[in-house]
């Protein structure tokens, strides 16, 4: 008898402990019932259990509950109970009926536990629970999904992706991520992408992908690494938006911008042609004509005869002159008309051996040494007739402005390019040209650098006329008393 | 005694140059007339008489088209020297340019005087050394 009052005291100081008759009037309530659901013993002692139904539980449970109790049978389960202010709490309940000698309950103990903490979390959790689903229902319908191991192993993709990739989800399922690689993104990148979410951090840009079919597509990608408890990725999820339009957009901006900077530059280039020639008419044909007309105003006015002669023999060089001149605009204008003419695939070496023997004479002369450096590239696509007067009037200077102190030394190499490109170079050892004092004059007509008797000025704006024809650049670096490189950039060379 | 000494045309024109000595002798306002044919050649000159007032000219006749340093060049180091040269040299731009650059490029220089587009006639010569 001592034993069971100790388990009495000791399930009422661990439990909510209730006893009610048959009909669920309580007799018994103990200090934990009453602290838990407010009420005095008073209060409670003959009232309805009842009382502390909190409302929360459909009929029928509480059927059952009462079925089964009526029955003799023991009842276990989480009741939602309401305390005297109306606050409501949970408990785990187990109602055990008391039998008489007939079987019949004559009264039913509830033990019960506070599990108010644990339900709250619960249903907290359950909150949360149906948030992250409405987020991932959100993030379906919106972006292209898909989850990789951390091996990059496909996990789980959504109907987006499948349309964008147009894989199937079960094509999908269990391949490697780099299934939809374009090959477009250089190693380095996708290194570095790799890198980045492996070491668990977010990675986000502009990626390209393939689909099936082959064609391509434009996502914005976003790569969240999904960390275990030690911080290591298990698995990525990736989430995209298609930006292939925008992509598209952009590609095209970006080529019509090339192309406006392009024709910007042409035309920037037709211009200055334009200024130069304007110069040409205004200084190098206008000087001869008003030298004719000065010197037949002088005739008519003179009255001596000796004197009228002497100024006669004087026009017919003026005349000359201007006739070269002339000849000299024209022919460059023809060159400048015939942007049409063709490329011809020209031998270095057998062009120069055909160039060199007209100079043959004079560098014998001269004790000149002409080298030639064609191992990088011997053929050049050009106008062959172009090439040739180029080569020959470069050559020509390089002979013609030597060092009196030196033997000429003419080195000629070529030089492979980026984009297509070749470099040739002419280079000598003669009396170079002040470039500080002539750098905007080297390739205008009728500009000469040295007192020479057969400078005449023309052979370099010819030069620049031939190279800039087929779009070519040339340009020099020169330093007085050292010597003299001038340099030609061909381009759109098959190389 | 001429009203100027010395007048000096820098100008690589061979016609031009034998047409205005003609013209400006014929004038009888001038004692001696020098001739350079490029600008670099006027330079030095310049630069070696400096101090020496009696053979600086007092007019310069600059042609602007030459070789080795043309009439453009000359002006910029001119105008270096013009501080150090012990005499006040009216230079005049003589070209056959008509080209509206040119024109007035020539007039942000201060060391020129006038530009005048070639031919010159003798009574254009005669009021600019009138002028003087």
């Amino acid at each position: 008898m001592e034993k069971i009052t100790d388990y009495k005291y000791a399930l009422d100081e661990s439990s909510i402990v209730a006893i009610t008759d048959q009909k669920g009037i309580i007799k018994y309530v103990n200090d934990n019932f009453c602290n838990i659901s407010k009420y005095t013993a008073k209060e409670l002692i003959g009232q309805d259990h009842r009382i502390i139904n909190s409302g929360y539980h459909p009929k029928e449970f509480i059927k059952e509950l009462w079925t089964t109790i009526a029955n003799g049978k023991v009842w276990k389960g989480e009741l939602k109970n309401k305390a005297k202010d109306g606050t409501v709490y949970w408990v785990d309940t187990t109602i055990v009926p008391f039998l008489d000698m007939d079987h019949k309950p004559y009264q039913y103990v509830a033990i019960r536990s506070d599990i108010t903490d644990r339900k709250k979390s619960e249903e907290e959790l359950k909150k949360t629970l149906k948030e992250i689903s409405d987020y991932k229902y959100a993030l379906d319908e919106s972006a292209i999904m898909a989850i990789t191991d951390q091996k990059g192993i496909i996990t789980h993709v959504n109907d987006n992706f499948c349309k964008i990739s147009k894989y199937s989800n079960k094509e999908l399922i269990g391949q490697d991520h780099r299934i939809i690689n374009s090959g477009h993104h250089p190693k380095e990148f996708i290194k570095e992408l790799w890198a980045t979410i492996a070491n668990g951090k977010v990675w986000k840009g502009e990626l390209k992908n393939k689909a099936k079919d082959g064609s391509v597509y434009w996502v914005d990608t976003t790569i969240v690494p999904f960390l275990n408890s030690i911080g290591k990725p298990y698995q990525y999820v990736a989430i995209r938006s298609d930006i292939t339009e925008r992509k598209k957009g952009e590609d095209q901006i970006k080529k019509s911008n090339e192309k406006a900077i392009e024709h910007a530059h042409i035309l920037q280039l037709k211009n200055l042609q334009l200024v130069d020639f304007c110069n040409i008419v205004s200084h190098n044909l206008r000087a001869p004509l008003i030298n004719i007309s000065m010197l037949v105003d002088y005739i008519e006015q003179s009255s001596d005869e000796a004197e009228q002669k002497e100024v006669l023999a004087k026009i017919k060089p003026v005349v000359n002159h201007l006739m070269e001149v002339f000849n000299e605009l024209v022919e460059s204008i023809q060159i400048k008309q015939d942007i049409e003419i063709k490329s011809d695939q020209v031998i270095l070496k057998d062009c120069l051996e055909k160039i060199l023997i007209g100079f043959e004479t004079q560098i014998k002369e001269y004790g000149a040494d002409i080298q030639l450096n064609f191992d990088k590239t011997d053929i050049i696509y050009f106008p062959q007739q172009y090439l040739e007067s180029i080569l020959t009037n470069l050559i020509s200077n390089a002979l013609k402005y030597k060092s009196p102190n030196r033997k000429p030394i003419i080195t000629i190499k070529t030089k492979k390019e980026v984009n297509n490109r070749i470099l040739l170079s002419v280079t000598d050892n003669g009396l170079g040209i002040d470039l500080v004092l002539h750098k905007d004059q080297i390739f205008k007509i009728r500009k000469t650098f040295h007192k020479h008797p057969d400078a005449k000025g023309f052979g370099l704006f010819m030069t620049k006329t031939q190279v800039e024809a087929k779009d070519g650049k040339i340009w020099v670096e020169s330093e007085p008393e050292k010597g003299t490189t001038f340099f030609i950039e061909f381009k759109n060379q098959n190389i | 005694m001429s009203p100027i000494k010395t007048l000096t045309l820098v100008d690589d024109d061979d016609v031009f140059v034998f047409l205005t000595k003609k013209a400006i002798e014929q004038t009888k306002l001038v004692d001696l007339i020098k001739v350079f044919e490029n600008g670099l050649d006027a330079l030095n000159f310049l630069k070696e008489n400096k101090n020496n007032v009696d053979v600086l000219p007092e007019i310069i006749l600059l042609d602007l088209s030459m070789p080795i340093m043309n009439g453009w060049q000359f002006l910029e180091e001119y105008t270096k020297l013009n501080p150090t040269i012990g005499k006040k040299i009216s230079i005049y731009i003589c070209s056959s340019s008509i080209s509206p650059d040119d024109v007035t490029r020539a007039k942000t220089i201060s060391e020129v005087s006038d530009y005048i587009i070639k031919p010159i006639t003798k009574d254009k010569l005669i009021d600019l050394i009138k002028k003087l």
